[in-house]
C-alpha cells in the first residue's frame, strides 16, 4: 500500500473523517433541512388548499350574490308590477273622486246660480212693480181732478157687489 | 183699598158701552167730501146694517179716489190705492 503511495492511517483517518462528516451532515444538516423542506411542502400544500377553499368560497359567495341579485330583481319586478297596478287603481279612484267632486261643485254652482237668478228676478220684479205702481199712482193723482175723483168714487160705490157681515165680532 | 161694588159696576157698564159704541162706529175716509147720493148709496143699498147715524167722514187725499169704510176693527177698502195695493199683491203672487 505504501508502494502505491497510499497511507493506510491517513486513509483510515480520512475514512473516519468522512464517516464522521457524513454522520454529522446527515444528523445536523440533512435531517433538519429535509424536515424543513417537508414542512415547507406541507405548508405550501395547506396554503394551496386554503387558497383553493378560499377561491371556492369566493366563487360560492359570488354565486350566492348573483342568485340574491336575481332574486332581488325578481322581487323588485313583482313589487314594481304590483306598485304599478296599485298606482293605476289609485289613479282611477282619484279620477273618479275628482269627477264626483267636480259634479258636486258643478251642481252646487248651478244651484247657487239658480238661487242668484231667482233673487235677481225677485228684486227686478219688486222694482218693476213698485215703479209701475208709483207711476200709476202719481199719474192718477195728477190726472184726476175733483170731478173725476167723485165720478170714480161714485162708480166704485155703485159697482161694489160685496157683502160684509159686520156683526161677526 | 176696597173699591165700591156699585162704582165698579158703573165703571164696567160705562166701559162696555164705550167699547160697544167704538165697535159699531163707522168711519168713512174719502179723497173728497162725499155727496148725499154717495152717502145714500152707502147707507141704503150697500151697507144697510151699519150704524150710519153716528158715522164720521174724513178726507184723506192719499187714497186718490173711492172710499175706505172702517167699522170697529174691520175695514172695507174701496179706494184706488187699495185696488193698486191688491194689484201689486197679485203681481207678486204671479211667478
Amino acid at each position: 500500500m505504501e508502494n502505491l503511495g497510499i497511507d493506510g492511517k491517513l486513509l483510515l483517518a480520512q475514512m473516519i473523517n468522512f464517516v464522521l462528516f457524513f454522520f454529522l451532515v446527515k444528523k445536523f444538516i440533512v435531517k433538519p433541512f429535509t424536515t424543513f423542506l417537508n414542512q415547507e411542502r406541507t405548508n405550501e400544500e395547506e396554503k394551496n388548499k386554503l387558497l383553493e377553499k378560499l377561491k371556492k368560497s369566493e366563487e360560492a359567495g359570488i354565486e350566492a350574490e348573483k342568485k340574491m341579485k336575481e332574486k332581488m330583481k325578481k322581487e323588485f319586478d313583482v313589487l314594481f308590477v304590483e306598485a304599478k297596478k296599485e298606482a293605476s287603481i289609485m289613479r282611477t279612484d282619484l279620477i273618479k273622486q275628482a269627477e264626483v267632486d267636480a259634479l258636486e261643485i258643478k251642481d252646487k254652482n248651478n244651484k247657487l246660480l239658480e238661487e242668484e237668478k231667482n233673487l235677481l228676478y225677485r228684486e227686478v220684479k219688486d222694482k218693476i212693480i213698485k215703479t209701475s205702481l208709483m207711476i200709476v199712482e202719481n199719474t192718477l193723482k195728477d190726472a184726476l181732478d175733483e170731478a173725476s175723483r167723485k165720478k170714480v168714487t161714485g162708480a166704485i160705490i155703485k159697482n161694489y157687489q160685496g157683502k160684509v157681515n159686520f156683526n161677526e165680532n | 183699598m176696597k173699591i165700591n161694588p156699585k162704582l165698579k159696576q158703573d165703571l164696567k157698564s160705562f166701559l162696555m158701552e164705550n167699547i160697544q159704541k167704538e165697535q159699531n162706529r163707522v168711519l168713512v175716509s174719502s179723497a173728497d167730501i162725499l155727496g148725499s147720493d154717495e152717502k145714500k148709496a152707502l147707507s141704503g143699498k150697500k151697507f144697510p146694517d151699519l150704524n150710519w147715524e153716528d158715522a164720521e167722514y174724513r178726507i184723506d187725499k192719499s187714497i186718490i179716489a173711492g172710499v175706505i169704510i172702517k167699522v170697529g176693527s174691520k175695514t172695507i177698502d174701496l179706494s184706488l190705492t187699495g185696488s193698486l195695493s191688491k194689484l201689486s199683491n197679485t203681481l207678486y203672487e204671479i211667478d
